[in-house]
């Protein structure tokens, strides 16, 4: 049992670029992604946008491993902004899990 | 029998009958049979110059029956029956017989008994054609007037736009205000344009028609006739009937919002709503949606409510409602409108947000619209935990995880019920489907025609439909009841149910037996018998074996005519 929390994603989006809602959950990303991160970025985007705070925070680690290499970007048929939005999650969890 | 002069012409096709079938033996096989004066073949008979080889046949060897044995008679009767038209022959004494669909193609892999069927189904042309007697079409003088049932959009519509024909129309609506559910609504996908305001620029255009007369208030409470020529009652307030003489009538009666039952998906909650009780809210917001009082800020839609049902529920809607997946996706979009703080959780089973409705679905998305599928087997679950709204639902994106929201609203998105008709139904003997709603002759061909000619069913009454898809079936329906009536009358077939008064004695079991009210009683010479009604009958046959005294046959496919082909089919093969 996960409890939304419907104004996670209003905390999260830190910027007008922050577009986590285009993704289709195609998988390409999770793919060519170099460091074999099964979470990032799509299911993690998937997270973020129904409010399921706690499974964030779980993956603190993993949102830290990513390179931010932008692979995944430039792949992405949907046109997330991928990398700014991981800058996104990792200043949420400064603030959140960090206290920074 | 007098003798007869029948023409008989084989057809080749091109090879797709005489590949199988000895054409010339067929020919050979039958052209000294009782009353054949002209046995030819041909490799099209459906080419110009074999129609106008016959043609020369029937006149310089002054046929009086002709039959050409080809392909289905789907295909080419009419063609064929012109033909004889053409030469001066009565196009009901043409018979076709069919060689290709119902022989050659059946029978590939053996030619000779191939053959052998394609002589016995010619001779039983033959032995059929031998006993046609001429007949001519039952011609019916229409009224130019149309009556429309249903003053919703569909029905004003439809109005307009026969008026604009040149047509007189008699619209009746059961209300005393004309609109149906269109005048109830704000802002309508896919033109933001208002429902309200919609309604009100055709109620301005119908006053200004003097060929549309309207009636609210009304009800058609009978129906007499037929195609081209109904008379019509209609109660007007409480107690005023007035008759009405119409060509054609078309049903524009539209649909009922679903009422889920008590529980289904917590309806009866505090909270839980339909989508149409939703669209009043967003309209009634300046900025917040409220309800009851209190701010909206989450919303959780549920779709398919009262559609593509099944399992344990008592007359399951089986359909999709196609509309309600793109209302709803508006919906949330007008919603964000009004208050861009929203967040709005989706709850579908599929979307259909067909044809161009997609760009909603895509807007939807990127405005703080969030959606998740659930399975067919496994529906959200509402319910009030502590004063609290509460829903659960698996997500499938995230491989199953169990999601538990607390919206402050629950809109469920419901689908479109067939609206209570009985009195009409009755009155008009329309035809209801299964679904509930009428049913057409043929979904994608004839989607607005009925088995009862000249009763057409447009709009949301036919099946679930959005307004603009609604307008273009009324326009459907307005041409085709204006195919009907402009010509100034209709041609039926003559091949309908005859009496025998001598042996009739009015045993009532034909009317019974009789699916189109089309027996009625009549004395003749003191004499109590069934007489056709010749504009009502279909020549269905249903009366015919239930008639203790053989005493009815039907036109075209008299019982003689009928035994004469059983035995030539049946008869030795030379």
């Amino acid at each position: 049992m996960a409890r939304v929390n419907p104004s996670f994603l209003d905390e999260v989006s830190c910027s007008s670029d922050f577009n986590a809602f285009a993704c289709m959950n195609c998988g390409v990303c999770t793919a060519v992604c170099p460091m074999g991160l099964d979470l990032l970025p799509r299911r993690l985007f998937r997270y973020v946008l129904i409010g399921l705070e706690d499974k964030v925070i779980e993956n603190t680690e993993t949102i830290y491993t990513c390179l931010l290499c932008k692979m995944c970007e430039e792949n992405c048929p949907a046109e997330v902004k991928i990398a700014e939005n991981v800058k996104c999650l990792r200043s949420y969890i400064n603030r959140k899990v960090f206290k920074l | 029998m007098k003798d007869r002069r029948i023409g008989v012409f084989v057809c080749y096709c091109g090879g797709n009958i005489s590949d199988y079938v000895d054409v010339n033996k067929v020919r050979d096989a039958i052209e000294n049979e009782p009353g054949v004066a002209v046995a030819k073949t041909h490799m099209f008979t459906c080419s110009d110059a074999a129609q106008q080889e016959i043609i020369e046949d029937i006149q310089n060897e002054k046929l009086d029956g002709l039959v050409v044995a080809s392909c289905s008679p789907k295909l080419h009767l009419f063609t064929f029956r012109a033909m004889a038209e053409r030469a001066g022959l009565n196009p009901y004494q043409y018979v076709q017989v069919n060689l290709r669909e119902q022989c050659s193609w059946a029978h590939r892999d053996n030619v000779e008994l191939a053959t052998d069927k394609a002589i016995r189904l010619v001779r039983a042309g033959i032995a059929k054609t031998r006993l046609t007697e001429p007949l001519s079409t039952l011609r019916i003088e229409t009224k130019p007037k149309v009556l429309v049932i249903g003053a919703g959009v569909a029905g004003l519509r439809a109005a307009l736009a026969i008026s604009d024909l040149g047509l007189f129309v008699f619209l009746v609506e059961k209300e005393p205000e004309v609109g149906g559910w269109t005048r109830k609504w704000n802002k309508m996908f896919f033109h933001d344009q208002r429902g309200d305001d919609i309604i009100d620029m055709l109620k301005d255009q119908i006053k200004q028609r003097e060929n549309i007369t309207l009636f609210t208030n009304a009800e058609v409470v009978e129906k007499g006739g037929s195609v081209g020529d109904f008379s019509i009652k209609v109660r007007v307030g409480k107690d005023d009937t007035i008759s009405l003489e119409v060509g054609a009538i078309i049903v524009a009666t539209g649909f009922d919002v679903y009422k889920p039952a008590e529980g289904e998906f917590g309806y009866g909650l505090d909270g839980v709503i339909r989508l149409p009780e939703f669209k009043d809210l967003v309209t009634q917001s300046n900025g917040t949606i409220n309800y009851n009082g209190r701010t909206v800020k989450n919303i959780v839609y549920i779709y398919c409510v009262g559609s593509r049902q099944f399992g344990d529920i008592d007359n399951p809607n089986l359909y999709c409602s196609r509309y309600c997946c793109s209302a709803a996706a508006y919906e949330a979009l007008c919603a964000y409108e009004k208050n861009p703080e929203l967040h709005q959780f989706h709850l579908f089973r599929d979307m259909r947000t067909y044809g161009k409705h997609e760009v909603l679905y895509e807007e939807a998305r990127t405005r703080q619209s969030i959606f998740i599928r659930y399975e067919d087997e496994d529906p959200p679950v509402v319910e009030r935990v502590k004063g609290k709204l509460r829903v659960r639902v698996h997500d499938q994106l995230t491989g199953g995880e169990e999601l538990e929201i607390e919206p402050d609203l629950v809109v469920l998105v419901t689908s479109m019920v067939p609206r209570e008709n009985d009195k009409l139904v009755d009155i008009l003997k329309l035809p209801v489907g299964l679904d509930g709603f009428f049913n057409e002759i043929h979904p994608k061909l004839r989607p607005v025609e009925t088995v009862v000619d000249g009763v057409f069913i447009v709009g949301a009454a036919q099946s679930p439909k959005t307004m603009a898809e609604s307008v273009a079936s009324a326009l459907s329906g307005v041409s085709k009841s204006a195919a009907l009536l402009m010509k100034g009358y209709v041609d039926l077939e003559p091949f309908i149910a005859r009496i025998d008064t001598e042996l009739c004695e009015w045993c009532e079991e034909c009317t019974k037996a009789c699916p189109y009210d089309a027996v009625e009683k009549v004395s003749v010479d003191g004499k109590e018998v069934a007489h056709i009604i010749e504009s009502l009958c279909k020549g269905s046959g249903a009366c015919i074996p239930v008639c203790p005294k053989d005493a009815i046959d039907i036109e075209g496919y008299t019982d003689v005519q009928v035994k004469a082909m059983i035995d030539a089919l049946i008869q030795e093969a030379v």
